[in-house]
């Protein structure tokens, strides 16, 4: 077993002082189990301190790290070198920035402004539908709940909002979608027609194109594309 | 100093919150609910409130269901007293135990997916140190959703910030607390996206910004948790309280640092050195890997510490093994699946045919900044700062005392952030009071220093020294000796920080710079735990002494430690409050100087 690799990392930089874009190649030895966090991190200390990445839990949980290496957005903290070796049969990587929001500097993103088309669907219960329990919790079916909590387990990571074809500026994206598609099939949620409208909108559900790149690129495995789905057929449960 | 280094603007708001993770925005929904339009604004450092630490939190939620037959609030606190190792407050423990119910159910209305029973109920589980009848059986007490507890709660309370029209400022530090004559006016931030510097004039602040895990090598902790509000806190002259009692969790994944749950070794996972001896039956004949936490992670570190540890090569880091090879393929597809899969994904292996890397991984800081019941701050037990309060992981009321119990720390941070909601609003001034007129010097000087610096130590390579000699010094174990080295090294360090220097100089979105600022951070936060694990002559909890095994009564009181100049701490303490034992009501017995023995 390969106990370490020389891998080269054409980086896209950003300096948002000179407003200049260029690509730059690190060289760098890395053991095989290391994360591309670890990697960056490394590039850091041994090479460049200027890098700027972005990161939080990198354990997969947070959505924070997203960048588009060799072409498909990922998150650069469960992206072992030796598995990425093994995916793209190179040891040569270019890493971009993800596409959906101005970048600040190098690899960082203003996620905030990403973050914009979450916000505009509401992702939370808008108006509460009535509880026969009142003042303790609403009874709900577990199977009521599995056809939904899949979709519960997005992170807001927007590599599928990367990958999609038609997440141009009118499209409000497929995790936007998606968290609006949990609180229609919420029983907690009341104000469903005023979903559905945003959903059928100039923005909502039929930009999609139907390429399924969001299921495809999805780092925690979530089926995108069936709650899309679920929200064209407007059949819901 | 440049011109960089000005106020880009002044700011008011009603309530300040930093940290827009569980704590700080249960706070402001709180707020919200009894107070709608309050100007709130909440500031994160990290890039959308939605990525705070609290999203990590995995298996549960503690509170007594009122409904349930068996299970009783009493049950609840003498399980949190003895897991505290008599140093939680009794007064904290009761008003948090008795809003923890509601508090499931405020999350649950608002839309959490907890995980159910057939019934549509809320399911729960059991946890290791919660009983009933005061320890005779084990209570099914948490409720979850599944293993993303802490991802239901922060989607919830940013949901219910955001519906409220709370206004987020992301990617943001707080460099400067505002406090004059004991009340707190306001803060310096400083934007990273921008690069400007800007004072917020309000009339509450609350402190909500996690745990400073990256003081330590290998910590369950993101990567923003550097203790920055604690720094800031110190730097204000105020204490910080217990910084000494650090939980450390026995078993976690070499590298990343995530937690190998305690199932692995309940489902009869075997611990290994490297000459694969199963060595815990030298440490617990009869319990073995089902030892508590802490004499595991003692054993762990001992077996490393000796040379029978493996070194990883890519991490660089000693661990010993687990080995689960011997498990049915049921026991690894049903019981254990997230764990077996954090290996896979984060090691390349195979727990079913390979031996697994774990060693002890810093998980919860107990102390922190001192808080009454209230979460508001304390400049000593008997004074209060106005306007300022904290709550979370940061804060220190206090709940976990010296150990905290699983499950207990997103209870307090959901509970605690709702008291200090409700602090706000029963005592909002009417206006806020203006700013001083040297707010910010103190930031610009520090700032422009890191600038100005043109020498060559690495700012990585101290920090990761620091780390590494905290751990060895100041981690599972301690010793005198160990302490007074770690002390020295790290005034050592004190002094290499002054000549680092910053390739990039500009002030927008310099990453650099932040890690220069929190480097400054870790190590006051790292001073202040190693003199104070110095000074506390006992184990107690999380804060273990191999020259003072045993607990002391003298040791009996927080520690609370000021430090305004880097090195130099004055400590005093605060008397621990035992209200429910003096109460002398039913069962008071419970709650007097008991043993933490299981």
């Amino acid at each position: 077993m390969k106990q370490s690799y020389s891998l080269v990392f054409n980086i896209q930089r950003y300096d948002p002082d000179t407003r200049k874009s260029w690509m730059q190649t690190y060289r760098i030895e890395a053991g095989r189990i290391l994360r591309f966090t670890d990697v960056l991190r490394k590039i850091n200390k041994e090479l460049d301190p200027t890098l700027a990445w972005n990161s939080s839990c990198e354990h997969a949980q947070c959505g924070s790290c997203s960048v588009v290496i060799n072409g498909k957005p990922m998150l650069a903290c469960e992206l072992l070198v030796e598995n990425a070796v093994n995916y793209f049969g190179t040891t040569t990587f270019t890493i971009e920035p993800i596409s959906v929001a101005p970048v600040l500097r190098d690899l960082v993103v203003d996620l905030e402004k990403a973050y914009d088309r979450v916000h505009r669907i509401r992702p939370f219960i808008i108006r509460p539908s009535q509880n026969p329990n009142h003042g303790q919790e609403y009874r709900i079916s577990p199977r009521v709940m599995e056809s939904y909590l899949e979709a519960t387990r997005c992170i807001n990571c927007f590599c599928c909002a990367t990958a999609c074809i038609s997440s141009h500026k009118g499209f409000v994206g497929p995790n936007a979608v998606m968290a609006s598609v949990v609180r229609i099939m919420d029983p907690r949620e009341d104000a469903t027609e005023d979903r559905l409208k945003q959903l059928y909108s100039e923005e909502g559900v039929y930009r999609c194109h139907t390429s399924k790149a969001c299921s495809h690129v999805c780092p925690k495995e979530i089926d995108v594309a069936h709650f899309i789905g679920l929200a064209k057929e407007g059949e819901f449960h | 100093m440049s011109k960089m280094f000005k106020l880009s603007s002044k700011i008011q708001c009603e309530v300040l919150i930093v940290g827009a993770g569980g704590a700080g925005l249960r706070c402001a929904a709180h707020i919200l609910e009894k107070r709608p339009g309050t100007k709130i604004m909440a500031v994160t450092k990290v890039s959308h409130p939605q990525k705070s630490h609290t999203s990590t939190a995995q298996g549960g939620l503690a509170a007594v269901d009122p409904n349930d037959l068996v299970d009783k609030p009493i049950y609840h606190m003498f399980d949190t007293w003895k897991g505290s190792d008599c140093m939680a407050d009794q007064d904290v423990v009761r008003k948090i135990i008795d809003a923890a119910w509601e508090e499931i159910v405020w999350l649950e209305n608002r839309g959490m997916h907890f995980t159910r029973d057939e019934e549509g109920r809320l399911s729960k589980r059991t946890f290791g140190g919660h009983t009933v009848r005061f320890g005779e059986a084990s209570a099914f007490r948490a409720v979850f959703e599944a293993d993303r507890t802490g991802k239901g709660i922060m989607d919830n309370v940013w949901g219910e910030a955001l519906k409220g029209g709370v206004t987020f400022l992301d990617q943001t530090i707080l460099t400067e607390l505002l406090i004059q004559n004991d009340r707190c006016v306001g803060a310096v931030l400083f934007k990273e996206k921008t690069g400007e510097f800007v004072a917020v004039s309000a009339k509450a602040t609350v402190l909500a910004t996690g745990g400073c895990g990256q003081v330590f090598r290998v910590t369950t902790n993101c990567r923003q948790n550097t203790g920055d509000a604690h720094a800031v806190l110190l730097q204000a002259g105020l204490p910080l309280m217990d910084m000494e009692a650090v939980q450390f969790h026995p078993t976690g994944i070499v590298g990343p640092g995530i937690l190998a749950s305690e199932t692995l070794r309940s489902v009869g996972g075997i611990l290994r050195n490297k000459d694969l001896e199963p060595f815990m039956v030298r440490y617990a004949p009869k319990m073995k890997e089902l030892a508590p936490r802490d004499l595991v992670a003692r054993a762990i570190e001992t077996e490393i510490r000796e040379g029978r540890g493996i070194l990883n090569p890519d991490h660089n880091i000693e661990h010993v093994w687990i080995d689960l090879r011997h498990l049915s393929d049921y026991v690894h597809a049903v019981q254990i699946p997230e764990v077996s899969g954090f290996f896979r994904q984060f090691m390349n292996l195979d727990p079913r045919t390979q031996l697994c890397p774990v060693r002890p991984s810093n998980h919860y800081q107990m102390g922190g900044i001192p808080t009454n019941a209230f979460g508001e701050v304390q400049r000593s037990p008997d004074t209060v700062i106005f306007g300022l309060y904290s709550a979370g992981e940061c804060g220190c009321a206090s709940f976990h005392g010296f150990n905290r119990l699983g499950t207990n720390s997103i209870l307090e941070l959901i509970t605690m952030g709702r008291f200090v909601g409700e602090r706000v609003v029963l005592s909002m001034r009417e206006a806020a009071d203006g700013l001083p007129a040297d707010a910010g010097d103190r930031t610009f000087s520090q700032f422009s220093k890191y600038l100005e610096n043109k020498n060559e130590e690495n700012i990585d390579q101290i920090r990761e020294d620091m780390r590494r000699m905290m751990t060895e010094h100041v981690g599972v174990f301690r010793t005198e000796e160990g302490l007074n080295t770690a002390i020295r090294t790290l005034s050592g360090f004190g002094e290499r920080v002054r000549s680092t220097g910053l390739r990039c100089r500009s002030l927008q979105m310099n990453q650099e710079l932040v890690q220069r600022w929190e480097l400054d951070n870790l190590l006051s936060v790292s001073m202040v735990t190693a003199q104070g694990a110095l000074r506390r002559r006992e184990s107690r909890g999380g804060h273990a002494r191999i020259d003072f095994p045993q607990r002391r009564d003298e040791f009996n009181s927080h520690t609370l430690a000021y430090m305004t100049e880097f090195g130099k701490i004055r400590f005093a303490s605060r008397p621990v409050d035992m209200s429910i034992f003096e109460a002398k009501g039913e069962n008071h017995e419970k709650f007097g100087l008991i043993e933490r023995k299981y």
